[in-house]
């Protein structure tokens, strides 16, 4: 603060006076020191509320400002809200595309899937297509060596064939040989026979007179002798038939058969008492025309042997053996020594002499033959004078 | 009426004289004509060699026919015989010394009326011949020469 000097403090009042003018004076300079203070601060506070002002309108503006900003910041805000809402929108939007984004995502990540499958499918099916084309190579190998194999084969076969043909061939020659001689035999032998037999006859007839008995008993020999290879000759053919002729099989009745010709062979010795034992039926698959001459042969012999028996037996039946069926004809009659069994069934072998018991040793040939075609065995069993069993089968064994 | 001819085509001479002798001794007194071999079979049957003048046009009562024949067989003979409208009807007889299977099939086969094998033994030689003449030459009725109109119905 600041005073004026007006009550003379300061030009030197009187010591009593004069101090106290001093201390006026003092008390003076103090009072304007303090309105000089009072000043600056007044001064200090003007500017402050100068300054306040200054910043009251500043707040005034600044809250104008910041209404207007304020204001500004609603229409914002509703403009926010709008943005809001449409990014909203577009976010609802956005999701659902979304959703149909990942729907079509997964739509397509399926269709990989599937494609994926597919392809593993596909590579399957390749791999397979694979392995059949190996398969196939290793097969179409196979069938080549098959085929080779075949090839071969059909070589060997036709090779085969043609042997067989070549076989064939000769055999039908061999048949066509054999045919040609019986044919020659039974059409050129005979014709002298007969001419021997009937000019010897034409002797005893018409030259009776210059023959004497020993003469008529020679030509007795010779006619005989003539009917004799005569009917050799007919055993040959009939032996060498069986051998040409065809084997018809069928099933057919033994007993029948046996029974005809034991029927026959006992009209041609009507007085003969014979004890015949057949079954009812025997049945056999055989050739009827070829089995039947085995039963003529076999019951013949039979028969015959057994001529100097009072009352003999003849049987005929069978016997099951393991896999075949054995037949037999068995006779009381003269049997025959079985160190002989071996020429039995031989071509022109005889056990017994012509004056004993008459044949020409080829009957047991024949039957050979027609069980052998048959495909069965035969043998014998006998003792001289105790008879004979003739055995024989009609089938292979199996 | 004439009695008719027999045919007998044997080429075996000693055939034939036993053949001749059976006729007779069984008294078969017809005619017979002997040809040795088929040709002069067929030369008798068809007067195909007029020269010879054995037929008057006449045919046999019956054919006693040999199988086994020079030049032309029997069977030939045989189906030559069927093969003519003339001998078509012709008794034949086979009259052969086989009884071979394939010797009487192809014989009747080829349509001969009998087949007969020549025994051996010549007392049933003598009897066949006896009962064929009496068979052929007696008892069978011969076609007639010319043939007819058949009846109705047939």
């Amino acid at each position: 603060m600041h005073f004026d000097n007006k009550g003379g403090t300061r030009d030197g009042p009187p010591v009593d006076a004069t101090n106290y003018a001093s201390a006026i004076l003092n008390i003076l300079d103090d009072a304007a020191e303090e309105k000089t203070r009072l000043t600056g601060t007044q001064r200090a506070v003007l500017n402050i509320l100068d300054d306040f002002t200054d910043e009251r309108n500043r707040l005034g503006e600044a809250q104008k400002a910041v209404l207007n900003i304020l204001e500004d910041s609603n229409e914002e805000k509703l403009r926010l809200a709008d943005t809001q809402r449409a990014i909203l929108n577009i976010l609802d939007d956005a999701a659902s595309e979304t959703i149909r984004l990942e729907a079509t995502q997964k739509a397509i990540l399926n269709v990989l899937d599937d494609s994926a499958e597919e392809k593993t499918r596909l590579t399957e099916t390749q791999r397979a297509v694979l392995n059949i084309l190996d398969d196939f190579d290793l097969e179409k190998k196979k069938v080549e060596q098959v085929n080779a194999e075949l090839r071969n084969e059909i070589v060997e076969r036709v090779r085969a064939q043609e042997a067989l043909g070549r076989a064939n061939t000769a055999t039908e020659a061999a048949n066509h040989e054999l045919e040609a001689f019986s044919y020659s035999v039974a059409h050129d032998l005979r014709a002298p026979l007969r001419s021997i037999d009937g000019f010897s006859q034409a002797l005893l007839e018409d030259c009776a007179g210059s023959l004497d008995d020993q003469g008529k008993v020679y030509l007795g020999y010779v006619r005989e002798s003539a009917q004799q290879m005569a009917q050799l000759i007919d055993d040959l053919l009939a032996l060498s038939r069986v051998t040409r002729s065809e084997l018809h099989r069928a099933p057919i009745n033994l007993a029948a058969i046996a029974k005809t010709v034991l029927a026959q062979l006992q009209r041609n010795e009507p007085d003969r008492i014979v004890d015949v034992v057949i079954p009812e039926k025997m049945t056999a698959h055989g050739d009827a025309g070829l089995i039947r001459i085995v039963l003529e042969n076999l019951l013949g012999n039979a028969w015959k042997f057994t001529r100097k028996r009072a009352r003999p037996r003849i049987e005929f039946g069978w016997m099951p053996r393991t896999g075949e069926t054995v037949y037999f004809i068995r006779d009381d009659g003269a049997g025959f020594n079985m160190a002989y069994v071996g020429k039995l069934f031989a071509v022109f072998q005889r056990l017994h002499k012509a004056n004993e018991f008459e044949g020409s040793g080829i009957g047991l040939a024949i039957v050979h033959r027609i069980v052998r075609r048959h495909g069965g065995r035969i043998w014998a069993e006998g003792e001289v004078e105790r008879g004979a069993t003739f055995y024989f089968t009609l089938e292979e064994e199996t | 009426m004439k009695e008719r001819a027999i045919l007998l085509v044997e080429d075996n001479p000693k055939d034939e004289a036993l053949t001749l002798r059976a006729l007779k001794r069984n008294g078969i007194a017809n005619e017979v004509t002997v040809a040795h071999d088929g040709a002069e079979a067929l030369d008798y049957l068809f007067n195909t060699e007029p020269d010879r003048n054995w037929n008057t046009g006449d045919l046999p009562a019956v054919v006693l026919l040999d199988l086994k024949l020079p030049k032309v067989d029997g069977l030939e003979v045989l189906k030559r015989i069927r093969g003519s409208d003339r001998t078509k009807l012709l008794p034949v007889v086979i009259l052969t010394s086989s009884n071979e299977e394939q010797d009487r099939l192809a014989g009747y086969k080829f349509g001969a009326n009998s087949y007969v094998r020549k025994p051996v033994e010549f007392n049933e030689f003598a009897d066949a011949v006896r009962q064929l003449g009496l068979y052929w030459l007696i008892l069978n009725e011969a076609p007639p020469a010319r043939e007819g109109p058949l009846p109705h119905g047939t």
